[in-house]
């Protein structure tokens, strides 16, 4: 599904950025376009001539992102010719028979017209057809973009043990042809624009009009338009250049690959943002606990739902905290372990060469090493590196009185507790911020952990997404939202939006809100 | 604004830095787990022999590794005039500094609970190294050291053993209570005298310290609660065994469950009762320089087990049996109030109570109140009651039988 660009801007884009005219010579045009891409082996060029008067044409195209058969059509529409009955003047003059094209052409509602070369260019490059008559110095224009791409697959990142199986892909057309089967409304309004100086990638921003905070809206807008990279190859370039504060470990964008995510994130009054090329849509903004949830929270009952939230959480919490606690308590803060369980780790601990700190962060280290080669690693060797990580070095360390067993528990379940937050940038930030907090705890102990604690929970309240604060609406604390943070009431009792989207229109359901 | 809060958080922060108290990073394995202390007199000379049991860690059971075969205590002492010194001292034996923090009990030994204790917990209450909930025990005939150095099958850690079964031995037979220091130092800084739990070695102390004497069923080694050791004005001056210790928690209230055997009715045969709950109230009085103790016990059994043929079916046999579970109970805690008088120590708290509820008798009597408690008199209520003969109600034998 092509998508109809908003003509406003190719200002000042590129560097060659002069507003040059098209030749009226069609070998010139044609010379022209083909030094401007490098004798690109992929530009094809098919001369035709006109079936009266022989007046050169020639369509031009780029040759892997082009659709064949839109090709095709949009040729034979515009150049078929159909004799006129007695009395109608047939075309012959290059002007004529440019104009009767344009009619035809126009009837395939896919075309526009090119008065300069960038112009060309741009189409050219957007997978679009050119025709050029000789004697014009204008062109005709169709979109024809097509060619290979990947097919609606499942989400990868984002599994759902219920709910859609669909997921975005990289082109823009198709991820918003999945939102707007799930929002069949004329208030899903979208505005696309392109970014990046050289890449020009597309881009649509979807907001729910009448929802969505206007003055977000805009202030979105705005910051979108302010934008002045020469690529955006992925929506993590956008999500970047967006951030408020660039120095937080946190993330204040929130991306998914989910479009009834996007779906209901737009529902309650929140932007998205889709680029083409990438699957990842990002939505702002993004609250803290926005991170925390999944769309199967409202897909499964809501009581299991909240047990799972409050599950969540507390992993979050252990993935943050577990090996600092573990290495504060049994460096600064014997007394605090019950004396069987003390005599149980000191017997652990016998014979390991190493401190519990440097103890926690070798392995911390280890199993840092064995989920990046996890990741990086082809497949069918994946199941190797888990093996030699979690038989070989778990076990063999442990054999050998490298480490404790305690510490390979501690680290193992930190590592799976941070593979429940459901959203990976969020996790890849607690667990670089896990670091800072062990070396906290390894040099002043508990005490060091609550100061650092501290900061973390000052500077979390003092980030916003949008303006909205991030960690809404704990702090600021908004009694009537508490329906769906921490725990997630009965559908039939979430009767408002959240709040601090500040939409307009509240309600969800009739009748008055239970919280 | 906000950059001022943070300036004023930052502010706050650091000075709380100078604010927490000590501590220090210590790796596990340079520690010595101090799990018992034991505190002797050194005969002949006013020093304290300090012993500590120590865990090691090489020959807990817990290990991944087979372990050491070592046994899993070590004790190690050193004599000093005081007990802090004695702490330090011990340095030069062992190899790793020594950890207070999970010390589970202070033993005392005899000689040195005679001499007097008044002054040995306050070391406990002074330094940070200490806690105050340790149990306190006295080593009864023998030395704590020789306490420590028990090892015991079971709880390889004997003396975690020991502070579980004080606590058991409470709850179910009612002759001990758990004592720790901060226990014995208020009451040592209060009005009435304190009783400690005894702890006897009933076999060969010097065997039962070597690891053969663990390597046979019929375990002779270990330790055996053993009365309540009465002291006064902190020395010991006696001991109070069987139904003395029992009457003595009674009075105090301490009574949690225990079993009391009565004489069936009609028959040579006893009964044993469990008494699930049991409520005692204390009221003293001074009339004319005389003190009345009005101690009135609400007890509530089960029969458990009938030595001879009972119908439970007949309501005068089971107030019978109320009536010989009551005499039972009024004959313990008659024997505990006369056996503390013939002390002239005032193990109950009576003094205490008078002194709450009539401060101006007090004033009268708090400067010999040994004397006046020794001639106190005690008006005893005891109301018994047998809820439940237990799963059956008739005995399975025929009452000629």
């Amino acid at each position: 599904m092509p998508i109809r660009k908003a003509a406003n801007k190719p200002e000042g884009n590129g560097d060659r950025g002069k507003q040059s005219p098209l030749s009226a010579a069609l070998e010139d045009t044609v010379e022209q376009v083909r030094s401007r891409l490098g004798n690109s082996p992929d530009l094809v060029i098919r001369n035709y001539k006109s079936i009266i008067n022989e007046v050169p044409i020639a369509a031009l195209y780029i040759n892997a992102i082009t659709d064949k058969n839109l090709v095709d059509a949009f040729v034979e529409q515009a150049m078929a010719f159909e004799f006129p009955g007695e009395g109608v003047a047939i075309p012959s003059a290059p002007e004529d028979i440019y104009s009767y094209m344009k009619d035809k052409a126009v009837s395939t509602g896919k075309e526009k017209v090119i008065e300069d070369l960038n112009s060309l260019l741009e189409a050219l490059l957007s997978g679009d057809t050119v025709l050029l008559v000789d004697g014009i110095a204008e062109a005709l224009s169709g979109m024809t973009s097509g060619g290979e791409s990947r097919a609606i697959s499942e989400a990868a990142t984002q599994v759902s043990i219920r709910g859609s199986k669909e997921a975005f892909t990289e082109g823009l057309g198709t991820n918003i042809a999945l939102v707007r089967r799930r929002i069949k409304s004329p208030d899903l309004w979208l505005e696309t624009m392109t970014v990046g100086r050289v890449t020009r990638t597309d881009m649509t921003m979807m907001y729910m009009h009448g929802l969505a905070d206007e003055g977000a809206v805009q202030n979105l807008r705005d910051k979108l338009k302010a934008i002045d990279a020469d690529s955006i190859l992925e929506s993590g370039y956008i999500e970047q250049l967006l951030e408020e504060n660039r120095f937080s470990p946190f993330p204040t964008l929130y991306n998914t690959e989910r479009p009834d995510s996007v779906a209901g994130n737009l529902l309650e009054g929140r932007i998205a943002l889709l680029i083409d090329g990438t699957p990842f849509a990002l939505i702002l903004p993004a609250t803290f606990f926005v991170f925390m949830h999944t769309v199967e929270d409202y897909y499964q009952r809501y009581d299991i739902s909240t047990m799972i939230r409050v599950l969540r959480l507390i992993c979050l919490v252990i993935s943050l905290f577990g090996p600092a606690i573990f290495v504060a308590a049994l460096n600064f803060h014997q007394e605090m372990i019950p004396t069987p369980l003390l005599i149980n780790l000191a017997s652990q601990r016998e014979g390991v060469p190493f401190p519990t700190f440097i103890e926690a962060l070798m392995m911390e280290f280890t199993f840092e090493i064995i989920r990046e080669a996890g990741i990086r690693m082809p497949s069918p060797i994946g199941q190797t590196v888990s093996i030699i990580g979690g038989l070989v070095l778990g076990q063999a360390a442990v054999q050998a009185g490298i480490v404790s067993p305690a510490m390979v528990i501690v680290v193992s379940l930190t590592g799976i507790c941070s593979f429940t937050t459901p959203a990976f940038n969020m996790a890849l930030s607690i667990r670089v911020l896990r670091f800072g907090i062990m070396f906290a705890g390894a040099f002043m102990g508990l005490y060091g952990i609550a100061i650092v604690g501290l900061m973390l929970v000052a500077h979390m309240c003092s980030l916003r997404s949008l303006g909205v604060p991030y960690m809404s609406p704990i702090a600021p604390f908004a009694p009537g939202d508490q329906k769906d943070v921490l725990v997630r009431i009965p559908l039939h009792f979430m009767k408002t939006r959240p709040r601090l989207t500040r939409n307009k229109q509240g309600k969800r359901q009739p009748g008055p809100d239970a919280s | 604004m906000s950059s001022r809060w943070i300036r004023l958080l930052a502010a706050l922060l650091a000075m709380s830095t100078a604010l927490t108290g000590c501590y220090n990073s210590r790796e596990l394995n340079e520690l010595a787990i101090v799990s018992g202390i034991g505190i002797d007199l050194v005969p002949g000379k006013q020093e304290y022999k300090v012993s500590f049991q120590i865990v090691n860690p090489n020959s807990t059971p817990t290990t991944v590794s087979p372990g050491s075969g070592l046994p899993a205590i070590i004790v190690i002492s050193a004599t000093d005039d005081t007990v802090f010194g004695a702490l330090r001292k011990a340095s030069k034996r062992a190899t790793r500094q020594l950890f207070f923090a999970h010390a589970q009990m202070v033993a005392i030994g005899e000689p040195l609970a005679r001499q007097g204790i008044n002054h040995v917990f306050d070391i406990f209450e002074r330094s940070h190294e200490l806690r105050l909930n340790s149990a306190v025990l006295v080593a009864r005939d023998t030395s704590a050291e020789a306490l420590l150095k028990l090892l015991s099958p079971i709880e390889s850690i004997s003396t975690l053993g020991i502070v579980n079964k004080v606590r058991n031995t409470s709850n179910v037979w009612g002759e001990n209570r758990t004592i720790d220091v901060f226990e014995i130092i208020s009451e040592i800084a209060g009005v009435g005298e304190i009783t400690v739990n005894g702890l006897r070695i009933p076999g060969d102390p010097e065997e039962g310290s070597k690891k053969s004497s663990l390597e046979q069923s019929g375990f002779k080694g270990g330790n055996i609660m053993s009365g309540l050791a009465v002291l006064k004005d902190g020395k010991l001056i006696g001991w109070m065994d069987g139904s003395e210790a029992r009457g003595t928690q009674w009075v105090l209230n301490r009574i949690n469950e225990t079993s009391v055997n009565v004489d069936v009715p009609g028959s040579s045969a006893k009964a044993a009762v469990n008494i699930f709950h049991s409520r005692t109230n204390v009221k003293v009085k001074l009339i004319e320089e005389v003190p009345v103790f009005h101690v009135s016990i609400h007890e509530e059994g089960i029969v458990n087990e009938a030595g001879g043929f009972i119908d439970f079916s007949i309501k005068e046999t089971r107030d019978q049996l109320e009536e010989e579970l009551k005499a039972r109970t009024i004959e313990e805690v008659r024997q505990a109030v006369e056996r503390a008088q013939g002390m002239k120590s005032d193990i109950f708290n009576f003094g205490n109570e008078l002194k709450r509820t009539h401060p101006q008798d007090w004033e009268k009597v708090k400067d010999r109140w040994d004397s006046v408690f020794a001639k106190g008199k005690l008006d005893l209520h005891v109301e018994s009651y047998i809820r439940s003969t237990g799963m059956r109600t008739k005995t399975y034998t025929n009452p000629e039988q």
